[in-house]
Formats: C-alpha cells, sequence, structure tokens
C-alpha cells in the first residue's frame, strides 16, 4: 500500500493527540494493522523511523500488533481465523460468501507521552 | 503516561470523503469512481456511456491521470464538463484531489459524475473519495487471472465491465471463469459484458446504470 503517507498520517494523528492532552514527548505508539489491510510491516516500521525526526515522536518506537483475518460464512454460520491475508471462501464448508469480522484494521490504539 | 486512542490512521482522507459526499448529496449528484488497470477501456466505456445517456442524464466527469490531458480532450469533445487532475506521480486519486477540483463542475446541474481513477488495479480501491458505487473495467486482454490476483478492487466494486470482448476468438481468456471468481469474491456485484470497440453489450450496462442513478 501506501507506507509512507500511512506513516505521515499516523505521526499527524500521535502528535496532534499528545500536544492536545498536554504532553510534549512521545515515547511509544502502538498500532494495530489487520493482516488483509495491504500494509507490510517492516515498510511501514521503516517510513515511520525516516518521518520522525523533528517531531514529538522523534525517539519513539512504534509497535505493531498484527490482527488476524477472521470471518463468519452466511452458509454455514461459522466462525474461522485464517493464517492467509486473504480469504476466497469459507475454510469450514468452501462457501463464497462471509463477512469479514478482522483483518482489515489500521488504528492506533494507544501511545506513551511524558 | 499512556494514552488510550483509537484512530483510524487512514481518517483524514475519510473524513474529506465523506465532505465531498455530503456536497454530492446536496447537489443531487451520484458519483462513480471509475477504476481499471491503464488501457482496460475506462475511457472508451465512458464515451459510449456518455453517448447512451445523452438527452436523459446529464453527466460530468473527472479525469485522473499521472499526466497529460488527452482523456479530458476525449471527453471534453463531447460536450460534456470535465476536469483533469494530474497527479504527478501518485497512482491513485484521493478525497482531497476531488475536493479542490469540486467548484470547477457545475454539480447541480448534473445528475451523474463520473471520478475516472488512475489507471491501477490495486491502490484506487484503498482510498474513498466520496462515491456512491465503485465500478471496474477489466479487458479480457489482461487475463482471466487478474480477479484472483487482486481481489481488492473486485471485491470493492458493486459493477464489473469486462470490456474488448469482441477480441474473444484470438485470445485463451476464459469469460466463464472470470465470472466465476469475481462472483466468489464478490457475490453481488453485477457483470457486463461488453464491446466498446463494437457496442456489443453497451445498452445493458447503460440501461442498468441509468436505473441505478436515478
Amino acid at each position: 500500500m501506501h507506507e509512507a503517507s500511512i506513516a505521515q498520517s499516523l505521526l499527524e494523528i500521535a502528535v496532534r493527540e499528545c500536544e492536545g492532552s498536554g504532553y510534549s514527548i512521545i515515547e511509544s505508539v502502538k498500532i494495530s494493522v489487520g493482516k488483509a489491510a495491504g500494509v507490510m510491516p517492516e515498510a511501514l516500521l521503516f517510513a515511520f523511523d525516516a518521518m520522525k525526526a523533528g517531531t514529538a515522536a522523534e525517539k519513539a518506537s512504534l509497535i505493531i500488533d498484527e490482527i488476524p483475518v477472521t470471518g463468519r460464512c452466511h452458509s454455514c454460520g461459522g466462525e474461522f481465523c485464517v493464517e492467509e491475508k486473504y480469504v476466497l471462501c469459507c475454510p469450514l464448508c468452501e462457501g463464497p460468501s462471509f463477512t469479514l469480522l478482522t483483518g482489515r484494521e489500521l488504528n492506533i490504539t494507544e501511545m506513551e507521552v511524558v | 503516561m499512556k494514552l488510550r486512542v483509537v484512530s483510524k490512521i487512514l481518517d483524514a482522507n475519510e473524513r474529506i470523503a465523506q465532505d465531498n459526499r455530503r456536497i454530492f448529496d446536496e447537489a443531487g449528484v451520484y458519483v462513480i469512481n471509475l477504476m481499471s488497470s491503464p488501457g482496460a477501456g475506462k475511457t472508451s466505456l465512458l464515451e459510449k456511456t456518455i453517448e447512451g445517456l445523452a438527452g436523459t442524464r446529464k453527466l460530468g466527469v473527472i479525469e485522473g491521470d499521472i499526466t497529460g490531458t488527452d482523456d479530458a480532450e476525449r471527453i471534453d469533445r463531447l460536450g460534456v464538463p470535465v476536469v483533469q487532475i494530474n497527479t504527478g506521480g501518485a497512482c491513485h486519486l484521493d478525497a482531497n484531489m476531488i475536493y479542490e477540483v469540486l467548484e470547477d463542475l457545475p454539480l447541480k446541474d448534473l445528475d451523474l459524475l463520473v471520478v475516472e481513477n488512475v489507471g491501477n488495479l490495486v491502490c484506487p480501491a484503498e482510498f474513498q473519495v466520496g462515491e456512491n458505487m465503485k465500478v471496474m473495467v477489466l479487458s479480457l486482454t489482461e487475463g482471466d487471472d487478474k480477479p484472483l490476483k487482486y481481489p481488492l478492487m473486485f471485491q470493492e466494486s458493486s459493477a464489473l465491465i469486462i470490456n474488448k470482448t469482441d477480441l474473444k476468438p484470438y485470445l485463451n481468456a476464459s469469460v466463464e471463469k472470470i465470472r466465476k471468481d469475481v462472483l466468489s469474491l464478490n457475490p453481488s456485484i453485477r457483470i457486463f459484458e461488453v464491446s466498446c470497440k463494437t457496442g456489443e453489450g453497451v445498452d445493458e450496462w447503460v440501461n442498468w446504470l441509468r436505473t441505478t442513478i436515478s
């Protein structure tokens, strides 16, 4: 996907949240990234480290929680969790139609600030 | 000190997309985000669609390309209001690029605004621009393996136009395989087989579109 623009957006949100709460230094930022979100964690870490200089997050570490792909099948009603990034049919009954429950996340969840 | 934050990282784009959507709704215009690989036939489909809807629906077009104005000139020749966005390298249009050009279009006079995205089978599907629906074009010359290789756009689209069907006798690509794979990715998608070259199948697409947008 676009790890550099994601890192940019991530830094903007983190700095705004930090300053808005009356703090000035970000020590860490924790994010959830779904396996099917189309984001490469290594590329995101690289972009974040390259772009954080000169911001309140200058010394911050980025912690990435990878969220597995889970879903509920419309045919058999079963819930599943898979290792793959994309699900083409229900792994339980091979039904073509299902709702993804998790796996597309791209959220900031927590920050440590001082 | 730990701060709990729950914020979507691509929130900024989604927020602007929602603002765009509000502007479109207030103006009473239906918006399509038209996507495909380069050369699949988005502009040709648009030309045929403009002809097909002439006299019944008023169209406007936003053309997205990395550089050049060829597509906008083709649309302009048909007497339809058109704005060209040159992304200067970016591989997709985002909500803010659309917002910036809205004042150049007579939105209140339009029934349908088509945003022709940059030719790319991956990135445009990830960024909302404020559209009511996404429509994609896949040409037979691209091969029948594309849906399973590039699933997201097929999953996000409400309609798929399979273009260049006139070349079927010369290609190994199977329309049946494309249909089967696309429907397994997205059971509710509408599929149309079209040749923009011969005009075959265009009416069915245009009639469906006319009903959908009104």
